[in-house]
């Protein structure tokens, strides 16, 4: 049964922050997300027919929020052709041709929540995030930090798994390495 | 070495993904018991991993439409039905 105060209005009202902040962890961008959020509302007027009722609205509200992001991450990266060729490999930087390591790691002794809570190693942090090809860094930032799963993942970004692995092994490769040039060997190390 | 240290890399990012197959569980940590570096790859990557999951549920806690954002947002609403 619809109620008469349903709406894009009330529903604005009372889930319009959820969906924000829901908007903005996967996209990082205020006028984007509040974009995503209005799309959303409209979309689940024209469509509340077909709301049957079994979830709540704010659950079936996120999951048309969902798709609208997908899509528009899709668009994005079909729109300036974000490729990379599993052919060319950079990760033939790390190490020899017989494939032992060029630059060996040594393990790092830090454990995560006071890694976490040093301001200056998350600026580091970021900043080598930020410096990884753009398909890489949308692949990490989807799996590693939303922790989107490895099927919306592959979907979002039109590659097969064995391609997200092999994106995310290069990331994570290079994020090791640049941690350790930025952060670890710098002496930071509390 | 048996298995190249860039092949065991590669493992060791998977398994942040994916279940490992027995035979390449096998080759993982046998390859481990015997290279301290891919042993250590594999404690950075995991500390990174760590880190950045931790990132995505503090940064956005606090989040709020703005007064203006929530404004322009019942205009357009207004404006488009
Ligand atoms: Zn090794």
């Amino acid at each position: 049964m619809k109620k008469v105060d349903d709406g894009p209005h009330s529903w604005l009202h009372e889930h319009g922050d959820y969906l924000y902040r829901f908007a903005m962890s996967r996209l990082h961008n205020e006028d984007l997300a509040a974009d995503m959020l209005q799309e959303t509302l409209l979309a689940g007027w024209k469509g509340f027919d077909k709301f049957a009722g079994q979830s709540s609205i704010r659950t079936w509200l996120v999951g048309i929020l969902k798709h609208k992001i997908i899509d528009h991450i899709r668009r994005e990266i079909r729109g300036r052709n974000l490729s990379e060729a599993v052919e060319n490999d950079p990760t033939s930087a790390y190490f020899n041709s017989n494939g032992s390591w060029s630059d060996a790691p040594a393990a790092w002794k830090e454990n995560p929540e006071d890694l976490f809570s040093n301001e200056q190693f998350y600026k580091t942090l970021e900043s080598c995030i930020n410096k990884l090809p753009e398909k890489q860094q949308i692949v990490f930032r989807m799996r590693d930090i939303t922790g989107e799963d490895t099927e919306t993942t592959c979907k979002t970004c039109d590659v097969t798994s064995t391609h997200l692995h092999v994106l995310l092994h290069r990331a994570r490769l290079a994020l090791r390495t640049c941690l350790n040039i930025h952060w670890f060997e710098r002496g930071n190390r509390s | 070495m048996r298995h190249a240290c860039k092949k065991i890399s590669q493992l060791a990012s998977d398994s942040l993904d994916r279940p490992l197959s027995l035979l390449e569980r096998l080759k993982f940590k046998l390859h481990l018991s015997m290279c301290s570096h891919c042993r250590d790859f594999d404690h950075n990557i995991k500390l990174i991993h760590k880190v950045t999951a931790m990132m995505h549920t503090t940064d956005y806690g606090q989040t709020r439409l703005s007064e203006k954002q929530r404004q322009q947002l019942h205009n357009n609403l207004n404006a488009i039905k």
